[in-house]
């Protein structure tokens, strides 16, 4: 057990104190030195210069002492040799995370081709920084990698395009997509709502504010012309405050029917742009309509006027969920009047 | 927790595209390797290098291509696009009738073009590698280099051209059935 520990203090000695000073240990020292130095730097408030080039010099001897020291200890996962991969990584987020703002994407779709970069040199420059040439064999190894490394990037490139369609069009990934012969949805994750929803709970506000407690007959004659609602609701969603690509593809209708003493008012946000299924969908909120008697204030009780039929006045209550149906609400409403 | 945390922020992930792209690479590769080896007479790893090479070039600058042309077709086929590679199908909008014809065009097209790339793409390949002195380094005069044309064109380019067509054709033709049998099943 002691021999044991002790085995393992002596390991660990030498690997955080080499035998010898040019080693990647050192070099990785260096890098922690030199962002110590930039450290102390900001907040002794040197200029902005200094604190960059110590920062830089931390960069670039991480990335070098990782290299050397995965290419040192020979450590290949499944024969791959990992240390131009890392320092591509390394130098990617030393380059690009400099930048701020939106540095992920460039740098991983450069990762693959700078890595190649690192892998490449080698063979390409010699230690007295000349060019050199390789032998065939070498060259053959590099084209491949080369196109290798473009074909990740590319893939990568891919992925991002896919979250600029979902930040264009959301309510895509509503919908399934196990029939794609691209994208995998990885099963147990919550699919999101189609921004559908939102567009029926705004057009519920626009049509609430404009018949609530509004006298009867008046909501009567709003009711006849369907089809001038129906422009507004949609002339509303084009105005929206911040508009998305996909509001194009998304129709606000309205139907109207009888329903005891008042009416249901079903308002439909019908989606007409891609979908897994045949004949698309649409979501519908279903909404009452009734006549109350005014509510009678007690200071304002008239004999005369209570004597009188009571004044009929709307209320308006719409049903909270909005059940997705297969196909148009037109066709629809021939199938179960 | 990390992983559950991790996945809904990655967001969709073109998995399916990589293992189809890699199996369609693998098959592509192993078949145009099997007409070169015939054709021009060379050694197994040799061939499949060249393969390999070739299939990468072409399959890299079709991404590009593809990734190119996506942000400069008009907005209504872009979402025929986004349609095809989310849901596996076409939506009703307006290019709906003109697609079938699109799509022959594009399939026909991208043969040509492939088949031009690897062509080419082999060609640099083997200058490359040293094993055809490219006409104009191997002789500084119009004579010499005319000669050094003709030469390649009567000997080896003929049999380069051919080879690279069968290959084409073949791959493209199995990765057409592989297309349909995955559309059928």
């Amino acid at each position: 057990m002691i021999k044991w520990l002790r085995q393992t203090v002596t390991e660990l000695y030498t690997l955080l104190l080499p035998p010898q000073y040019f080693s990647w240990q050192m070099v990785l020292y260096l890098s922690v030195f030199s962002w110590g130095m930039s450290l102390l730097g900001r907040l002794l408030g040197a200029s902005a210069f200094t604190v960059g080039l110590l920062a830089s010099g931390g960069w670039i001897f991480l990335a070098l002492g990782l290299g050397w020291g995965i290419q040192a200890n020979q450590i290949k996962p499944f024969g791959l040799n990992l240390a131009p991969w890392v320092v591509g990584a390394v130098l990617c987020m030393f380059v690009f995370g400099t930048w701020g703002g939106g540095w992920l994407q460039p740098a991983l779709v450069s990762w693959p081709l700078v890595s190649f970069g690192v892998a490449a040199v080698p063979h390409l420059v010699s230690w007295d920084l000349h060019w050199k040439t390789p032998s065939p064999a070498v060259r053959q190894q590099l084209v491949l990698l080369f196109l290798l490394s473009l074909l990740l990037s590319t893939w990568l490139q891919f992925y991002f395009r896919l979250q600029a369609w979902v930040e264009a069009y959301p309510s895509l990934v509503a919908d399934r997509l196990d029939q794609s012969n691209f994208v995998y949805p990885i099963p147990g994750q919550a699919v999101p709502l189609p921004a559908g929803i939102a567009h029926l709970t705004q057009a519920e506000a626009l049509v609430r504010s404009q018949l609530e407690g509004q006298p009867w007959p008046s909501v009567e004659r709003w009711l006849l012309n369907q089809e001038g609602q129906r422009q507004a609701l949609q002339t509303q969603l084009r105005n929206r405050p911040s508009p998305a690509p996909e509001d194009r593809l998304w129709d606000l209708d309205l139907g109207v029917s009888n329903q005891g003493d008042g009416y249901q008012l079903n308002l439909w946000a019908v989606w007409t742009g891609p979908a897994a299924t045949e004949g698309s969908y649409y979501l519908e909120k279903s909404c009452q309509l009734r006549p109350i008697p005014q509510p009678i204030s007690p200071e304002s009780v008239d004999q005369a006027v209570a004597a009188l039929p009571p004044t009929l006045w709307a209320s308006f209550t719409c049903n909270l969920e909005t059940p997705r149906r297969p196909g148009h609400p037109s066709t629809a409403a021939h199938a179960n009047p | 927790m990390f992983l559950t945390n991790l996945l809904p922020d990655l967001g969709l992930m073109p998995l399916r595209a990589i293992a189809f792209q890699t199996m369609l690479l693998m098959l592509a590769t192993s078949l145009e390797a099997m007409v070169l080896r015939q054709r021009l007479r060379l050694g197994y790893q040799t061939s499949i290098r060249y393969s390999a090479s070739m299939n990468l070039l072409a399959t890299t600058l079709g991404w590009f291509t593809f990734l190119t042309l996506e942000r400069l077709l008009p907005v209504e086929l872009r979402q025929q696009v986004i349609s095809y590679i989310l849901f596996n199908r076409f939506y009703p909008n307006g290019w709906s009738d003109r697609l079938p014809v699109v799509m022959v065009v594009t399939a026909i097209g991208a043969f040509f073009l492939t088949y031009w790339v690897k062509l080419q793409g082999l060609r640099s390949l083997m200058v490359l590698l040293g094993l055809q002195p490219s006409p104009a380094t191997a002789s500084g005069d119009r004579q010499g280099r005319y000669r050094a044309a003709r030469n390649q064109t009567a000997s080896s380019q003929p049999s380069l051209t051919l080879a690279v067509l069968q290959a084409n054709a073949l791959s493209f033709t199995a990765m057409l059935l592989v297309l349909l049998i995955r559309l059928v099943a």
